[in-house]
């Protein structure tokens, strides 16, 4: 066990020059124009001189930008979020758009996972079968094509044509609901951006299990299984299936940062009200306190998922506890 | 397994002609090659099948605006209400769709095999810490970074540089796969007799990174470079797509954009550029799934 | 002396997209209780596939076109999958040629042994538990008890083929195959494998098929030989009889490439490559290496011929040339 303690140790030792150079990389380019007061000038015209006086202040923007940098760290360190430029506190807006993020994209993961899996392996023990070809030619179909535009196919289809399903937003705010309550409200309006964000990550998935299902069967380990007389489920579900889920688990985790930078277009796609969304509308406006803030608040969840992803391969895999 | 192998070290066929013979026997990967090829003959030529000039909204004022498709053959594809003919726009956006697609990944590649290869064959602390950046990539929300600074670049410069500021962007973040795929083939063939036998007979450091090891680097660099220009091509869609794009070059992210705010009433706008991106992508996508069939011979056995 | 595998003209082959590969066409032997067997030949000339097939488990794209294969008189080529699991591992037991990835990396030794016990046994998960811990003993592994809450990568090459040794015993077979069992371990290391499978032999009554390309380990571990070529039968011997007047010259040619310390000669290695089997050479397939090779090999395939007591060669010339190593 000390061997398991020491390696998340490491990893989360890891985290913190992420952490540091995804705040430099992102700070630094806010400066782009000498500080971030200035872009905001250059962006919006018709900006007050209260608002920029409150710039001015969050900023630092009379320090030197390394100085200013560190201001703004400890800031985000301590909570400290500054305002939005256009409604308040951005911790207080930033923390309900986490939830409704999460609210699609775990969901979305767990079926694609659930789907994607036995998928992939029914594929890769079908090699060269036409059911092989059919998952392999749709799944690599589904990694070629724009979530969101998938999304926007989806709301042509099912919401404007044939008026099945809401169109956009996470619920109604006000009455009528769709299918009679607002909890039934809220499954209609989620269907739709769930189904998509599930589809085109079971294409992933689908692929990543198949390709590492086929070279873990052809390992010797499963041809001295199957020489010991152990039944062919076994030797799927036990030895093949755990081999090649281990690194799907590292990948899958590792890939959430790939997943949560489609949840821009998605959201904005079907106007769901979350971080993805809300950072396209701040980007858009050049509310840089809001851009900043979601910005980091998104590496740290990144972070947090590649922490446990580290923590699932440690557990799955006992040779990762000594290397 | 290994005795069902059948000899594949034939002499005198060399490497490339059995990767040759892999990849047309493949019908993926044909299938890909042909799209790819497609697209870059429309890329190139397409101006000139084209019914109006890029950005034209010379239907607005010729009462030809918002027509639906299949109904009017001089705009078989239908217009936006705006007046912008979709199939003339498909057209022209195929070139900037290319040059995002195809310069961005030739930039990665450049700096992905400079780092790699430094990475690789520096073993002291300068090869760890250039590997430690690269992981750094793999972790980061980039999709996330790379909008911001197409925001903030397009606040900026966007008007001298257009879609130049998509492909250096888009560079600037797609080398970390390529570095770290290059430093584990150099790893490993660094070790391998050639190279060893070229070094003991006194080779410098430099022809051997060259000579050596860059050529057999290629094949995995080629299917990720294939793969990555898909990538790329999806990246400027969803920028374009979210309006942090060039909007005076016709890009399928652009026209993706403008037909997501008609899609109440003209889905046309919407439907086909979207068609052209799936096939462009799964071109390049099927083509690097092929190539890397035919190059890496372990997989098929 | 009681027949125990026989294996009768048979043929797998494997459909890859560059086409058919004939790894094994025509292959027949017979393996007797008490009487050690090697396969011998090159890489890629079907030693494996001939007992994967043997075993049913040659995996897709391979496939067995025809022949029979019969243990103990049984013919197994015609049961159930469900059938065949009971031979796999509690007739036959199979230890493949890498100990470091013939274990499942990510379950303990235990584990591993208990599945293969109760997969052949009514036993409880202790009792299977119990049976694992006298396996490890009886391979000559230190500490049985701690190793079996061992994972693969702790444990040395070594032990790791002694690990797989003991879970090809744990269905207590009748008949071991070794796949280049030692192939891949230290010399050192070798020679303990080796001693450690002669008296498993004998302390189990447990006959022994040995797959390998070294005729130093034929010599020191078989009594009879059975020579395989681009998937036939070259020829088929007595260990003493190969040894001593080798009669087809594929034979000749490898027991030529094996150093002797008792006598001063060159080595000769085989020229040319193992042939390609989706097109093989006409004729005789050693004909392109072959140096006796006249137009009659080119042309027809030399039948498996007796050439003495129990002896088969499978040779158009092999009366008239003479293959005995100059004394």
């Amino acid at each position: 066990m000390g061997g398991l303690v020491n390696y998340v140790i490491r990893r989360l030792l890891f985290a913190i020059p992420v952490f540091l150079a995804v705040s430099v990389i992102t700070y630094l380019i806010t400066n782009a124009a000498g500080d971030p007061v200035q872009i905001v000038k250059f962006g919006i015209r018709n900006i007050s001189p209260a608002q920029l006086e409150y710039l001015r202040l969050y900023f630092h923007e009379d320090l030197p930008v390394y100085i200013r940098y560190f201001y703004w760290l400890n800031d985000f360190l301590h909570g400290n979020l500054g305002q939005s430029l256009y409604t308040g506190s951005v911790v207080a807006l930033i923390v309900p758009w986490i939830g409704t993020t999460l609210e699609l994209q775990i969901p979305a993961l767990a079926l694609a996972l659930a789907i994607g899996v036995p998928v992939g392996i029914y594929s890769a023990k079908h090699q060269y079968t036409k059911g092989d070809y059919a998952i392999t030619t749709t799944a690599i179909f589904g990694i070629s094509m724009p979530t969101f535009w998938i999304g926007i196919m989806g709301i042509i289809v099912f919401s404007y044509y044939l008026h099945w399903l809401p169109a956009f937003g996470a619920y109604s705010s006000y009455p009528p609901y769709w299918w009679g309550s607002p909890f039934m409200d809220a499954l209609a309006h989620i269907i739709l951006p769930l189904a998509v964000l599930t589809l085109v990550s079971i294409a992933t998935i689908t692929r990543l299990v198949r390709a590492n299902m086929l070279e873990v069967l052809r390992q010797d380990y499963v041809l001295a299984a199957r020489a010991s007389g152990v039944s062919e489920f076994k030797v799927t579900f036990k030895h093949a299936l755990k081999n090649a889920i281990t690194p799907v688990v590292t990948i899958v985790g590792l890939s959430f940062g790939v997943l949560l930078g489609g949840a821009p277009a998605l959201e904005t796609t079907f106007s769901w009200p979350g971080l993805g969304k809300a950072f396209v509308f701040a980007a858009t406006r050049l509310d840089l306190p809001t851009v900043l803030g979601i910005t980091m608040i998104i590496t740290i969840m990144v972070l947090i998922a590649n922490i446990v992803t580290d923590l699932a391969y440690a557990v799955l895999d006992p040779r990762v506890r000594i290397t | 397994m290994t005795e069902a192998k059948p000899a594949t070290k034939q002499r005198g066929a060399s490497q490339a002609a059995v990767a040759w013979r892999r990849f047309r026997k493949n019908k993926s990967a044909l299938a890909g090659a042909t799209v790819v090829g497609f697209f870059i003959f429309v890329a190139v030529y397409g101006v000139f099948f084209a019914p109006l000039p890029s950005r034209s909204f010379w239907c607005l004022y010729n009462s030809c605006a918002d027509l639906p498709p299949f109904q009017n053959w001089a705009h078989p594809l239908g217009t936006e209400p705006s007046g912008i003919d979709v199939f003339s726009e498909i057209l022209h956006g195929a070139l900037g769709d290319l040059y995002v697609g195809v310069v961005a990944t030739a930039i990665s590649v450049l700096i992905g095999l400079l780092v790699g290869a430094l990475a690789g064959y520096r073993s002291g602390v300068s090869g760890a810490l250039l590997l430690g950046i690269t992981q750094i990539f793999f972790v980061i929300p980039v999709l996330i970074l790379i909008l911001l600074f197409a925001r903030i670049g397009q606040l900026l410069v966007a008007h001298g540089l257009g879609l130049t500021l998509i492909v250096v962007i888009l560079g600037i973040f797609g080398w970390p796969t390529i570095a770290f795929v290059t430093r584990g083939e150099i790893l490993r063939i660094k070790e391998l007799e050639f190279v060893q036998a070229a070094r003991s007979l006194g080779a410098s450091n430099t022809r051997i990174l060259f000579r050596h090891i860059l050529l057999n680097v290629l094949s995995p660099i080629i299917v990720l470079a294939s793969l990555l220009v898909a990538g790329n091509i999806l990246t400027e869609v969803v920028i374009s797509f979210l309006g942090f794009g060039d909007p005076s070059t016709s890009t399928w992210g652009l026209l993706l954009q403008e037909g997501f705010s008609y899609v109440r009433t003209s889905w046309w706008v919407s439907v086909f550029p979207g068609i052209a991106v799936v096939v462009a992508v799964l071109g390049f996508n099927l083509l690097g799934d092929g190539l890397s069939d035919a190059l890496n011979p372990r997989i098929r056995e | 002396m009681g027949e125990l595998l026989r294996v009768d003209d048979l043929r797998t082959y494997f459909y890859t997209e560059a086409g058919v590969v004939k790894a094994v066409d025509g292959v027949s032997f017979v393996a007797n209780e008490g009487e050690p067997l090697g396969l011998v030949g090159e890489s890629g000339s079907g030693k494996t596939v001939t007992v994967l097939a043997a075993m049913g488990i040659v995996s897709r794209p391979g496939k067995i076109v025809s022949g029979k294969i019969f243990f103990k008189g049984e013919e197994l080529d015609h049961k159930s999958e469900k059938e065949m699991r009971k031979i796999r591992g509690k007739k036959i037991g199979y230890v493949s040629q890498d100990p470091n990835s013939s274990l499942d990396p990510l379950f303990t030794v235990g584990n591993q042994l208990v599945e293969v016990i109760r997969t052949h046994f009514e036993d409880t998960k202790d009792q299977a538990w119990d049976k694992g811990v006298k396996l490890l003993k009886l391979v000559g592994i230190p500490e049985a008890d701690t190793r079996m809450r061992s994972y693969p990568h702790e444990l040395s090459g070594g032990m790791k083929q002694r690990v797989a040794i003991a879970r090809a015993l744990a269905g207590e077979p009748e008949l071991l195959v070794a796949d280049e069992p030692t192939t891949n371990l230290d010399v050192t290391i070798q020679a303990q494998v080796l001693d450690l499978l002669k008296t498993l032999g004998k302390q189990l009554n447990m006959s022994l098929i040995l797959i390998t390309h070294d005729m130093g380990l034929i010599a020191e571990m078989t009594k009879r030989v059975v020579v395989l070529y681009a998937g036939k039968v070259a020829e088929e011997a007595s260990t003493l009889e190969v040894f001593q007047t080798p009669k087809h010259p594929y034979t000749a040619a490898l027991l030529a490439s094996v150093p002797r310390l008792d006598r001063k000669e060159v080595l000769v290695p085989i020229g040319g490559g193992i042939p390609n089997l989706i097109t093989p050479p006409s004729g005789c397939r050693f004909h392109p290496r072959c140096a006796y090779a006249k137009q009659i090999c080119i042309d027809q395939i030399p039948p498996l011929e007796e050439s003495g007591q129990r002896r088969l060669v499978a040779c158009h010339r092999w009366k008239e040339i003479d293959l005995r190593r100059k004394a």
